[in-house]
């Protein structure tokens, strides 16, 4: 009898570029689904991909945030996506997201007026290297939101990213 | 002719590397007809570029399948994700069947939160569609065959003694 073993090198930039993949993704659909304008965030989709793939690989990344900028001012609903790194080697650990559950998710999100637009803002827990396309900003005060945990969003060996919902 | 291909996506390409990757298999196997243009097959997954990556990204492609309909071809093509994407053997080679199609559409699917992104890219080409496609009658009548066969099947079963 003849045994064969299959051996899958995991790496950083392979959970770096899951990771980004499936926030990205996310993010996409919450565009859609409100009805905001996804022009620009699919023109600037690689470059953001490729920034959040580049801040995960370096464990700068501390977390995502989406917000949606009403007409009228207000700033809701926001969504983070906080980054979680795991600090052993990541062997043993496959890649796992929580689509379907997301899909369910989406019931529960709030509609939004229309000509809403959105910001993209990344919070790093440190240095961290300049990426095409991004500058610093100041994020809207969350004061007065609800926030609501929708857990695990999307793991790999390396780290996982969550997601709040702020309503 | 139904043929299927999957395309590794993440963690293997990220979502815009895994759609060019599916934009070029969907023109070699368009461009061996002489009669559809590689440069207008071309264009036209360029118009669905940023959808494509959206379907991508968002998983939708996995259950979901993009379909190529070129004459006798019926070509599904979904993406694999994950764990999957990094021991996927992909077949990225022309998909035989479109040689002699004299027209040609791309069926775009239209998932929940992405259904009226999708149903505007589709009217930017008039090559997609976001429309269910309709099935071709070579599938009918295999799966007529097939039906004859279980029959046939269940009568040899019942003259076993």
């Amino acid at each position: 009898m003849s045994t064969t073993t299959t051996t899958t090198m995991h790496t950083r930039t392979h959970t770096a570029t899951y990771l980004s993949d499936v926030i990205m993704g996310t993010i996409g659909d919450v565009l859609a689904l409100l009805g905001i304008d996804t022009s620009r965030f699919v023109n600037e989709w690689d470059q953001d991909q490729s920034a959040i793939a580049a801040w995960i690989n370096e464990g700068s990344l501390k977390e995502v945030v989406l917000e949606c900028h009403r007409p009228n001012g207000t700033v809701k609903p926001v969504f983070e996506f906080p980054i979680v790194y795991s600090t052993g080697d990541g062997a043993g650990t496959g890649f796992l997201n929580s689509r379907a559950a997301w899909a369910r998710y989406q019931a529960k999100i709030t509609s939004v007026p229309s000509e809403t637009g959105y910001s993209l803002f990344c919070a790093f827990f440190g240095a961290h290297s300049p990426q095409p396309g991004w500058n610093s900003g100041k994020r809207a005060s969350t004061d007065g939101l609800r926030s609501s945990s929708f857990g695990n969003l999307a793991e790999g060996p390396h780290a996982r990213a969550d997601m709040r919902y702020l309503s | 002719m139904q043929r299927r291909r999957e395309i590794a996506s993440s963690p293997q390409r990220t979502a815009g590397e895994a759609w060019q990757v599916l934009a070029e298999l969907v023109a070699v196997t368009l461009e061996r007809s002489p009669s559809i243009d590689r440069s207008t097959v071309d264009t036209t997954m360029a118009a669905a570029e940023g959808a494509g990556r959206m379907l991508i990204g968002g998983g939708h492609l996995e259950s979901s399948p993009l379909v190529v309909v070129a004459g006798q071809l019926w070509l599904e093509i979904t993406t694999i994700s994950g764990d999957g994407a990094l021991t996927l053997a992909e077949n990225l080679n022309p998909v035989p069947g479109a040689a002699t199609a004299d027209s040609w559409m791309v069926h775009l699917p239209a998932p929940g939160p992405l259904s009226k992104i999708v149903k505007g890219v589709a009217k930017t080409a008039d090559h997609l569609s976001s429309d269910e496609p309709v099935a071709p009658a070579s599938s009918k009548e295999q799966s007529k065959a097939s039906v004859l066969n279980t029959d046939a099947l269940a009568t040899w079963a019942e003259e076993k003694p």
